[in-house]
C-alpha cells in the first residue's frame, strides 16, 4: 500500500528530561486527512527512534480490537531496524472507522505510548515514547434532510387516488335482508297472532243460523230437527269456548251479555235438546221449540252476534 | 208426554221425596256441605259405599253420623289404628266375669243381617290386612266367621281418611280404592253466614245431642236396595248419552288424544291407567240417581257431570312423576274433559 505523507510531525520537541534524550523522534504519517467514510480503513506509520541499547517492550504496544465504539485497530505490525547508530522501530498500524456520520466533522484517533527497555549490569532503564492523538475528516454517505420545499404540505405524500365504487352489491344486500326480515317477522306475527294474523272471532251463530236455513228448505224439516239442534249447539260451544251444559246456560249469559235478550228461548231451546237426545225423542222436543221458532232463534242471535 | 206413567212411578215418587226430606234431615246437623249431601244420597240410592276425605274438624264424622242416623238400621263404627288387626272386627275376645276366655262376634258382626251402615273412621290408619278384609266386606257384602258365612245384604260402608297426615298411615291398595263408588272431598263451608253459626251456636258444640236431635229413620233401610234397583232400571240412557259416556271414558284415560292441553303436563304422559270398566258402570249408576233426584226419567249430560269427578278421580292413576301432584291436576283435568267431549 502506498501511503502518501501529508504530515510530518516531530514530537521530539515535546519531549523533556531524560526520555527526551533517549527518545530521539516520533514521527506519525498518515494518508489523507479527508474523505473517509462509514467500514473505511485508516493506514497509519509511525517510526520511532531511540538511543542504541533500547529495545521494544512488546506489551506496550496496542492490542488489536475495539478502542472506542466507533474506531477498532484491526492490525499493527511493528519493524525494528538500524537508523545509523540509533534504533528504528516502524509501526504500521490499520484502523477501522464504524462512525455513521451525518455531517462532516473530526474525529480524533486517541494517542498512546511505547515503552523501551535498556538492561545493562546496573539495573534496566525503560523510557516511554509519547505518539500524538492524530485526527482526520469522516463525511457521511448521503444527504440526510430531504430537499427543501417551501411549502411545509408538499412534504407529504399525495393521496392514494381511490375509484368510484359499486354500490349495486351492497343495495342488493341490504334489500334481500330486509326482505328477510319481513319474512321473520311475518312469521313471527303468525306465530303470535299479532295484527294480520289475529285470528277473527268467527261468527258461529251466523254460520248455525244459515246451516238451520238450509235445513228449514230441505223438505221434511222434522227429519232434520236433530241437525238445526246440533249446529246451533255447535255454535254456543264454539262462543262460550267449552261445551255448553242445559245447566250452564246462566254462566254463559252473564260471560255474553249480548246474547241476555235471548235467555228464554235459548232455556227453551236446551230444554227440547235435552228431550231430542237424551228424554223420549225428537217428538218431545218439537213441542218445546218447534223448526221456526228455531229458526228464528238463530236469526236473532246471529244478529246479536254482529253488534258484539 | 214427558214423564210417562208407569207402574212403580208412583213409588219412585214417593221414594224422592223422602229422599228429599233425608237431605233436609242432614242439612239441619251439617251446614254448608250441601254438595256433600247431595252426593251421599246419591251414594245411598246407588248402593255404593263412600269414602269421607278433608281436613280435621270439617264435619267428616258428623256428616256420617247424622246420615247414619237418618237412614236408620244398624250402625257399626271403628277406629282405624295401627295395631288393629281383621279378627279385631269379627271378633270380640274378653274375660268373662267367671274368668275364662270368651269370643264373641265383633263390631261387624254383633248386628250382622241387619247392619245397614258400617262406618270406618281414620281408615288409611288401619294396616292392609284390614284394608283385605274390608275389600271382601265391600265387593261381596259377606263375612266368614264362627264357621259360617254371614250376609249383609243393606250394608254400606262409609269411610274417612284424614289427609293431611301421612305419617303411621297406609295408602289403600288400588283395588279397595275402586271398590269405593265416591271419594267426596270435605271441606270448611265458605259461607260468612254458616261458618258464624258453626262457631257460636251452641247447637252444633255437642254432637252427640245434635245427632240424637234429628229424626231417625227417614227411610226405609230394609227398602233401599229394592228401590236402587227400581232407579236402575226405572232411568233411560239414550244412544246420546251412551256415547257421551264412552266419550268421557276416552278422554279421560287417553287426555292427550282427545286434545286436552293442560299447561305444563306432558298430556301424552300423565294418565298411567284406571278408570276401570267397574268405575264407569258406577258412574252411570250414580248418575241415573242424580237423574231420578232431579225428577227425570230419563238421564242427560250434567248428571254424568254432576257424579263425575268424585267418581272417576280416585280411579285414574296417574304417572309418578305426577301423581304428588293429584289434588290439583285432577279436577282441572275432569273440567277439561268436559269442556272437550262434545254433549249431544
Amino acid at each position: 500500500m502506498r501511503i502518501r505523507f501529508l504530515a510530518l510531525l516531530l514530537a521530539g520537541l515535546v519531549l523533556s528530561g531524560p526520555a527526551g534524550a533517549q527518545v530521539r523522534s516520533v514521527e506519525v504519517r498518515t494518508p489523507r486527512p479527508f474523505g473517509y467514510f462509514l467500514g473505511d480503513l485508516v493506514q497509519a506509520e509511525i517510526d520511532l527512534v531511540v538511543e542504541p541499547g533500547f529495545r521494544l517492550q512488546a506489551a506496550s504496544l496496542p492490542k488489536p480490537g475495539a478502542l472506542t465504539y466507533w474506531l477498532d485497530l484491526r492490525d499493527l505490525d511493528a519493524t525494528a531496524s538500524v537508523h545509523g547508530d540509533a534504533q528504528r522501530l516502524r509501526l504500521g498500524l490499520t484502523y477501522q472507522t464504524f462512525y455513521a456520520a451525518l455531517d462532516a466533522r473530526a474525529l480524533e484517533i486517541p494517542g498512546f505510548s511505547v515503552t523501551f527497555v535498556s538492561e545493562s549490569d546496573h539495573g534496566a532503564t525503560t523510557v516511554k515514547a509519547e505518539v500524538p492523538a492524530w485526527s482526520f475528516n469522516v463525511s457521511p454517505l448521503r444527504e440526510v434532510q430531504p430537499p427543501r420545499r417551501d411549502d411545509p404540505r408538499d412534504y407529504m405524500r399525495p393521496d392514494g387516488q381511490v375509484g368510484p365504487g359499486d354500490p349495486r352489491p351492497l343495495l342488493l344486500g341490504a334489500a334481500g335482508s330486509a326482505s328477510l326480515a319481513l319474512l321473520a317477522l311475518a312469521g313471527l306475527a303468525r306465530d303470535r297472532t299479532w295484527w294480520p294474523f289475529r285470528a277473527r272471532r268467527g261468527r258461529p251463530f251466523g254460520r248455525a243460523a244459515r246451516r238451520i236455513r238450509v235445513l228449514e228448505r230441505r223438505p221434511d224439516p222434522v227429519l232434520h230437527y236433530r241437525d238445526a239442534l246440533l249446529a246451533l249447539h255447535h255454535a254456543l260451544d264454539t262462543a262460550g269456548e267449552r261445551r255448553l251444559l242445559a245447566d250452564d246456560l246462566g254462566d254463559f249469559l252473564t260471560t255474553h251479555p249480548v246474547y241476555a235478550d235471548e235467555g228464554p228461548d235459548l232455556a227453551r231451546f236446551f230444554e227440547a235438546s235435552r228431550r231430542t237426545f237424551f228424554g223420549p225423542g225428537p217428538e218431545a222436543g218439537l213441542g218445546v221449540l218447534g223448526p221456526a221458532d228455531l229458526a228464528a232463534l238463530a236469526r236473532r242471535l246471529a244478529r246479536a252476534e254482529r253488534t258484539a | 208426554m214427558m214423564n210417562q206413567i208407569r207402574s212403580g212411578d208412583a213409588m219412585l215418587t214417593d221414594w224422592r221425596e223422602a229422599a228429599g226430606r233425608f237431605e233436609a234431615t242432614v242439612g239441619a246437623a251439617v251446614l254448608g256441605q250441601a254438595r256433600a249431601i247431595r252426593l251421599l244420597t246419591i251414594a245411598l240410592f246407588a248402593r255404593g259405599h263412600v269414602l269421607l276425605e278433608g281436613d280435621v274438624g270439617v264435619g267428616k264424622t258428623t256428616l256420617l253420623r247424622a246420615v247414619a242416623r237418618a237412614v236408620g238400621g244398624a250402625y257399626a263404627r271403628v277406629e282405624g289404628t295401627v295395631d288393629m288387626m281383621p279378627t279385631d272386627l269379627v271378633y270380640h275376645t274378653y274375660l268373662a266375669e267367671d274368668g275364662r276366655p270368651r269370643v264373641e262376634p265383633g263390631p261387624v258382626l254383633r248386628r250382622s243381617e241387619d247392619l245397614s251402615i258400617f262406618f270406618f273412621n281414620e281408615i288409611n290408619r288401619a294396616r292392609p290386612q284390614v284394608h283385605a278384609l274390608l275389600l271382601r266386606l265391600m265387593a261381596e257384602r259377606t263375612l266368614t266367621a264362627f264357621n259360617r258365612e254371614y250376609r249383609f245384604p243393606n250394608l254400606q260402608v262409609f269411610a274417612d281418611r284424614n289427609r293431611v297426615e301421612r305419617e303411621e298411615t297406609f295408602e289403600l291398595p288400588a283395588a279397595a280404592r275402586d271398590r269405593f263408588l265416591m271419594e267426596i272431598g270435605l271441606e270448611a263451608p265458605r259461607d260468612a253466614e254458616v261458618r258464624r253459626a258453626l262457631i257460636f251456636d251452641p247447637r252444633f258444640h255437642d254432637t252427640d245431642a245434635l245427632i240424637a236431635g234429628l229424626d231417625g229413620g227417614v227411610l226405609d233401610h230394609a227398602a233401599l236396595p229394592g228401590i236402587a234397583a227400581a232407579i236402575q232400571h226405572g232411568i233411560q240412557a239414550s244412544p246420546a248419552i251412551e256415547a257421551y259416556v264412552i266419550g268421557l271414558w276416552e278422554a279421560l284415560v287417553r287426555p292427550g288424544a282427545a286434545g286436552i292441553r293442560l299447561p305444563g303436563l306432558d298430556m301424552e304422559a300423565l294418565v298411567q291407567g284406571g278408570a276401570s270398566p267397574r268405575g264407569v258402570a258406577f258412574l252411570v249408576r250414580a248418575a241415573r240417581v242424580r237423574a231420578w233426584l232431579e225428577g227425570r226419567d230419563w238421564m242427560v249430560p250434567e248428571d254424568v257431570r254432576a257424579v263425575f269427578p268424585e267418581v272417576m278421580a280416585h280411579r285414574v292413576f296417574l304417572e309418578p312423576v305426577y301423581e304428588l301432584r293429584r289434588a290439583a291436576i285432577m279436577p282441572d283435568l275432569c273440567r277439561a274433559v268436559f269442556e272437550t267431549v262434545a254433549a249431544p
